[in-house]
């Protein structure tokens, strides 16, 4: 009867998602994050971009509510494509200078926040927020950098399939992502991804049969 | 409601003859008005000319409802008290519209359906084919029905029961009124209900069962005046909840609810909050501090102070309500009153906002602003920023946004030339097809103002597009936004995009390349007007 809970859709208005300890992710993405997304952590990502969304769509997709602070440019086809649920989402394109107090505000209703924050936060700033995010268990996935990330993650490599010189379409991007970080994470490991594949999904490289012309096709 | 509050009110009708209208009565049009002192009047006289009759009435009444060019209608009551007598407003209303050069009857009687025919009575009941302007009908009240009982069915103007009710031997209103009132509704149906209820010289539907008299708004005083914002935050909740009972009450749900707090000093903030009768006690309560949390900010930014509230948001609130000599008074009006439907909960895949949440969204908010929050909706369009409309949070109905799941672009070939009429400006739906849409993957970044770039060939001269879709030369070279110059490595392109040309100052003409650079990065850009634009990266 496993099946029977997932073909039913869920209802939202459950307050977390389930295992406290720990936020899913994306199936593709447990060989970089094992476990999931450690409540109460920062986790950040090299650069905004899809690899930020894939990380955030596990747990919208398990019923979290998400919001997006410091970024206007946040691409919602491509989030939701990604697995991310655009129906638990806030958007928070510019918070001004007060963005802790925002980020710390929506911790209290949203089990993770992206931020792309203005610049490297000072350390007296940083810790509050840490504290915060302890407190109400809620992962912060920061798109640039952060000193005292659980994890990092960063777009080692990327090589775009199905478009050539003046033919073809950009089909799918097969990307190496390196992570490193603390604690569990410490070890250092890099996998090689579908970000995005060809249905604009998340997934892993062995996964997804690789189709030699198109690689070729790359620059 | 009891069978008094049945009773139409008394209705005067003012009936200019010669107005359109009346061409249907040959004979009375075109006879023209011979008023002492008035204007003849040949033909009909066109309908923007009635409106000086109107503005004549309005001087006794200034709510007059305008039935058609050449009749109006004000509610009789209470004018008459003032001018002394249903005759006597009659009188002076009919002095003053000859005075202004209209010809003019009045009718009075219960309800405007019988006071219509009440004026046009006014007129033939002298005899005569020639107008008498002046002329006045009054229906005393409670005589309607019996003024009603003498006139032939078709004055009920419902072409079906004036051919029907005829055959079947009923003649004139007042046999028709004699039927029994559930036979007539058995019979012939609705528009039966109402011409018998008309012919009984009632209203053509009973009375709205509201007295709208009724006042649901509750208040509170603080005396001594509230220092702090926490006390009056508190007593909300209380009033909030007395409000929500009295509509209960009466069966009837608010659209919005007004918050007014009123200071020592006399200051006075009044704000309205969309409630939709979904709001509980304790989230009226919250807005009610959002209220004072704002008020508060905007002193402290007057102030010249950094306009920070702590870190929880709600600290020091209560020296700047001291300051304003305390809050002495708290109000809550419900405001556009609607019929209570219940609200239902679809029973799974509603990503309903919870509490917590909507909390979270509300404080920022009332940080930031109302429009800094928002939710994305899925609309339809081609490039990706038209992919998805920005909607405030608390604006959307909460289960509006139904894209629950992971939801798919449709995937569509590869895009050609796409020329679509038939669509406006405005978001259009998602589920639509929109030929020519950018396909998948879409682009994690999508730049709200797309970014100007400079695209060259190897000589270094700008690429260009024909008007029939032909490159110029191939793309090899990138510099976005004043950022160095990167080699393009790899490209496809132009798709061709004219949209909105039925609609000169929307119209737009855009062709559209995938470029990849040397760095890796995969780029939308678009040409239009002759300048190549970045709308939207792939990363």
């Amino acid at each position: 009867m496993a099946g029977l809970a997932s073909w039913l859709p869920r209802r939202h208005d459950e307050d977390t998602v389930p295992d406290g300890g720990r936020l899913p992710v994306l199936p593709a993405l447990r060989g970089l994050l094992p476990g999931g997304l450690k409540r109460g952590t920062v986790v950040a990502v090299g650069h905004w971009g899809l690899l930020c969304l894939a990380v955030a769509a596990g747990a919208s997709a398990a019923g979290a509510w998400c919001a997006a602070v410091g970024l206007p440019q946040f691409g919602v086809a491509a989030a939701a494509d990604a697995g991310l649920d655009p129906g638990r989402l806030l958007l928070i394109p510019d918070p001004g200078a007060g963005w802790p107090q925002v980020v710390a505000s929506l911790l209290d209703g949203c089990e993770l926040v992206l931020l792309r924050p203005p610049g490297q936060p000072p350390v007296q700033m940083r810790s509050r927020l840490a504290a915060t995010l302890r407190r109400r268990g809620g992962v912060l996935v920061v798109a640039g950098g952060w000193d005292d990330a659980q994890a990092r993650l960063v777009v080692v490599r990327q090589e775009w399939a199905g478009i050539g010189a003046g033919h073809g379409r950009l089909r799918a991007r097969r990307v190496q992502v390196a992570v490193d970080g603390r604690g569990a994470a410490a070890r250092s490991r890099t996998r090689w991804l579908w970000l995005p594949g060809a249905d604009g999904s998340v997934g892993t490289v062995d996964q997804i049969p690789v189709s030699g012309q198109g690689m070729r096709d790359t620059g | 409601m009891t069978a008094g509050g049945d009773l139409p009110e008394r209705v005067l009708v003012v009936r200019c003859p010669g107005w359109p209208v009346t061409d249907r009565e040959p004979g009375q049009a075109g006879d023209g008005a011979d008023p002492g002192g008035g204007t003849v009047r040949d033909g009909g006289p066109e309908a923007p000319e009635f409106g000086q009759v109107v503005s004549l009435v309005e001087g006794f009444c200034p709510r007059v409802e305008v039935l058609h060019p050449g009749a109006c209608a004000i509610g009789a009551r209470g004018p008459a008290r003032y001018f002394g007598g249903e005759g006597a407003l009659a009188a002076k209303i009919i002095e003053a519209v000859t005075g202004g050069g209209f010809a003019c009857q009045v009718g009075i009687a219960d309800g405007l359906f019988a006071a219509v025919l009440a004026a046009e009575h006014a007129q033939r009941s002298r005899g005569t084919r020639r107008a008498r302007p002046g002329a006045v009908m009054r229906v005393a009240p409670g005589r309607t029905r019996a003024f009603l009982a003498r006139f032939p069915v078709s004055v009920l103007d419902i072409p079906d029961l004036a051919d029907l009710l005829p055959r079947l031997g009923i003649r004139t209103l007042g046999e028709f009124a004699s039927l029994p009132a559930a036979e007539v509704a058995n019979r012939f149906g609705t528009p039966g209900v109402i011409a018998h209820r008309l012919a009984r010289g009632l209203g053509r539907r009973p009375l709205a069962p509201r007295p709208p008299s009724a006042d649901l708004s509750v208040g509170q005083e603080f005396d001594p005046p509230a220092g702090q914002a926490e006390p009056v935050v508190f007593a909300a909740k209380a009033l909030a909840q007395r409000m929500h009972d009295g509509l209960a009450a009466s069966g009837l749900a608010c659209v919005r609810v007004q918050v007014q707090v009123v200071w020592g000093s006399g200051r006075e903030i009044t704000r309205l909050w969309r409630h939709d009768g979904l709001l509980s006690a304790l989230a009226v309560a919250e807005r009610v501090r959002w209220q004072l949390a704002g008020w508060q900010d905007g002193q402290a930014g007057q102030g010249g102070q950094d306009g920070q509230a702590g870190q929880d948001g709600q600290a020091g609130q209560g020296d700047d309500a001291a300051q304003a000599g305390g809050i002495t008074m708290l109000r809550l009006t419900p405001d556009q009153l609607v019929r209570d439907q219940g609200q239902q909960l679809g029973l799974w895949g509603d990503a309903v906002v919870s509490d917590r949440l909507a909390r979270a969204a509300i404080r920022v908010q009332a940080m930031l602003g109302h429009g800094a929050v928002t939710r994305p909706v899925r609309a339809g369009g081609r490039g990706p920023a038209e992919q998805v409309t920005l909607v405030p949070f608390g604006d959307t109905d909460d289960r509006a946004p139904r894209q629950a799941g992971p939801g798919r672009a449709s995937r569509t070939g590869e895009p050609g030339c796409t020329r679509e009429p038939g669509r406006t400006d405005g978001p259009g739906s998602e589920d639509r097809p929109w030929p020519g849409r950018i396909p998948a993957p879409s682009p994690a970044t999508v730049y709200p103002a797309p970014l100007p770039a400079r695209i060259t060939d190897d000589s270094g001269a700008t690429v260009a597009v024909s008007g029939r879709g032909v490159v110029s030369a191939a793309p090899a070279r990138m510099s976005a936004d004043g950022t160095p110059w990167m080699a393009i490595t790899a490209w496809t392109g132009p798709w061709p995009v004219t949209e909105r040309w039925w609609r000169p100052r929307a119209a737009r003409r855009r062709a559209r390349f995938q470029l990849v650079t040397e760095d890796g990065a995969a780029w939308l850009v678009a040409l239009q007007d002759g300048g190549w634009l970045i709308e939207a990266r792939y990363d």
